[in-house]
């Protein structure tokens, strides 16, 4: 069974804006599934249909079989989110936030409060447990909500922007947790965010989302594929072989202590690389440096969105 | 109720009781009408003896049995059993108006209410706990006020009237029906408006405007009920219980988690 299924999704608000428009996605338990576009993309809304807190307008969708419109309930004992307009009591302190959730969902006050002290150990809140939200940093915060929606044990993480005003160590420390809830308890995560290069990180698969349309969707093997397969080399060497001058793209000039340039040339394989650097070698130039780059999720998505506007 | 239900009562209530300057100021008005006001009375009675024309038609009001034979103890007694009870109608409406209010728009505005919706309770279950939540709360101030105000005016009455006053057996019906119903309806009626509303100003304007006439004409009805008799007074309060049920029951159709954002 799929863990989350939409099919054919759209939403449009009584102003008229269609927020969501015609998605369909199925997500395997246990995977992280990238949810990535701009602010106003619809990355919120979707996140708010699939757990009942809006109705579609047209299509549907699933959480282990279950319609979230029909049955918020049981949806929300499975789930569990993250988004910033989901925040918690300022005036109790991290941990009573904590077991408080706990226990409107569902588990006894000695195992709320358990579960709690857990989550703020391996969430390196443990100290801050008896200050209040109040005072938390934005971090701080963060790491709170993460915990929160991990009380439970959901199957299904809903995390929109998790790692936003997180310092790279704790947002280092979230994505090696959100990997291991996958990999170990096969929790799928369903990840809205527009940092591309961060969702590049850590998940398995993604959906590319533009005014509420979803663009491409799969794994990044199969988004290169699909939209920008090309491999390039990048090369820096002391100077351009004859044969190669017009395909090079250069990208640096030399500098004034050294003599390289760097360069930009398309390939098909890294089968094309050896012959490359031959001709460079036996043209006499010195080189640097050589490295193959593939497209990343950032180049499919320029691509991406570059190709919509120039459909009329 | 299950659990669930009960934490986020506990939770609601203790956000006020932990507010200690909100929490005192819900008190001041219950304490001032059922200590101070009565105090005033029973102290002006006992220094400035009354004489029995200024009261005659009021006592004449009060059926003949019940009446006591002297002057003094027959206005007393009809200060705690025809006057006192009204305040006990408004009380509970004005303890949980500021809390009842505040219930969705509250969270809304500290930006907590989806989270409270992404939990595994229906929407009807917050919304009850909501309203248990305020509900409780106004009859723990009622029945506070109407125990410190039984223990101050038999203390007063013993000391300057030299006899303790007696309560109607309506103050049963008041306490554990009437006024119970009444707050019950007030309570529904404002957290439904908090649901709606977009800021607390706007809940709690709402609130007033829309609850004072109300309050106005119950008060005004029931002065003059608790003249006539008990049975009376028992079929009203059954009215009102009904009332509050159907109310309760009509305000969750067609409420939907789409109305909160």
């Amino acid at each position: 069974m799929n863990a989350v299924s939409l099919e054919h999704l759209s939403k449009t608000y009584p102003d008229g804006k269609q927020a969501v428009d015609g998605i369909s996605i199925a997500l395997k338990p246990g995977e992280i599934f990238g949810f990535l576009g701009s602010n106003g993309a619809g990355k919120t809304t979707t996140v708010k249909l699939l757990n009942g807190m809006l109705t579609p307008t047209r299509g549907s969708c699933r959480i282990f079989g279950l319609d979230p419109a029909a049955s918020p309930g049981q949806v929300h004992a499975l789930s569990g989110v993250v988004t910033e307009h989901a925040q918690m009591y300022d005036n109790l302190t991290g941990l009573q936030n904590l077991v408080f959730y706990g226990t409107v969902f569902g588990l006894t006050a000695a195992d709320s409060h358990e579960r709690s002290l857990q989550l703020l150990t391996q969430l390196e809140l443990l100290e801050a447990k008896d200050t209040r939200l109040g005072a938390y940093s934005t971090g701080m915060r963060q790491r709170l909500s993460l915990a929160r929606a991990l009380l439970h044990q959901p199957q299904v993480l809903f995390l929109d922007e998790p790692t936003s005003g997180l310092d790279p160590e704790s947002a280092q420390n979230v994505h090696s947790m959100i990997r291991s809830l996958a990999a170990k308890q096969g929790i799928t995560v369903f990840l809205c965010t527009h940092q591309l290069r961060y969702a590049q990180e850590i998940c398995t698969r993604y959906g590319l989302m533009e005014e509420g349309r979803l663009l491409a969707e799969g794994t990044l093997e199969e988004l290169r594929a699909r939209v920008c397969s090309g491999m390039t080399v990048r090369i820096a060497a002391s100077g351009i072989p004859q044969a190669l001058s017009g395909q090079l793209s250069q990208e640096t000039s030399p500098g004034a202590e050294g003599l390289s340039h760097s360069f930009r040339l398309p390939v098909r394989s890294e089968a094309d690389i050896p012959r490359l650097v031959r001709q460079f070698v036996e043209d006499g130039h010195d080189i640097y440096h050589v490295s193959a780059q593939l497209p990343s999720l950032e180049d499919i998505y320029f691509t991406l969105t570059r190709k919509k506007e120039e459909t009329p | 109720m299950n659990r669930q239900m009960t934490a986020i009562i506990k939770k609601d209530i203790n956000s006020i009781v932990a507010n200690r300057r909100m929490f005192l100021t819900l008190l001041v008005v219950p304490l001032v009408l059922t200590i101070v006001v009565p105090s005033v009375f029973l102290v002006t009675m006992r220094f400035a003896p009354i004489e029995a024309g200024e009261f005659q038609k009021l006592l004449e009001l009060i059926p003949l049995s019940a009446r006591p034979d002297n002057l003094t103890e027959a206005v007393a007694a009809l200060m705690l059993n025809q006057v006192l009870p009204v305040f006990f109608l408004i009380i509970p409406i004005m303890a949980s108006s500021v809390m009842a209010a505040s219930s969705f728009v509250g969270e809304k505005e500290k930006r907590t209410l989806e989270t409270l919706l992404y939990c595994p309770l229906s929407l009807k279950q917050i919304f009850y706990a909501k309203v248990l939540a305020a509900f409780t709360l106004s009859m723990w101030i009622s029945l506070l006020s109407f125990a410190v105000m039984l223990v101050v005016l038999e203390t007063e009455g013993w000391l300057l009237l030299g006899s303790l006053l007696i309560p109607d057996v309506k103050w049963l019906l008041i306490m554990l029906l009437v006024s119970p119903a009444i707050s019950l309806v007030a309570v529904t009626l404002i957290v439904r408006f908090s649901a709606k509303a977009q800021s607390m100003e706007d809940a709690q304007q709402c609130a007033v405007f829309l609850l004072l006439p109300i309050l106005l004409l119950l008060v005004g009805q029931f002065t003059g009920v608790l003249l006539i008799n008990g049975w009376v007074l028992l079929g009203l309060g059954l009215v009102c219980a009904l009332l509050a049920w159907i109310l309760l029951r009509q305000s969750l159709r067609k409420f939907q988690y789409e109305e909160l954002f």
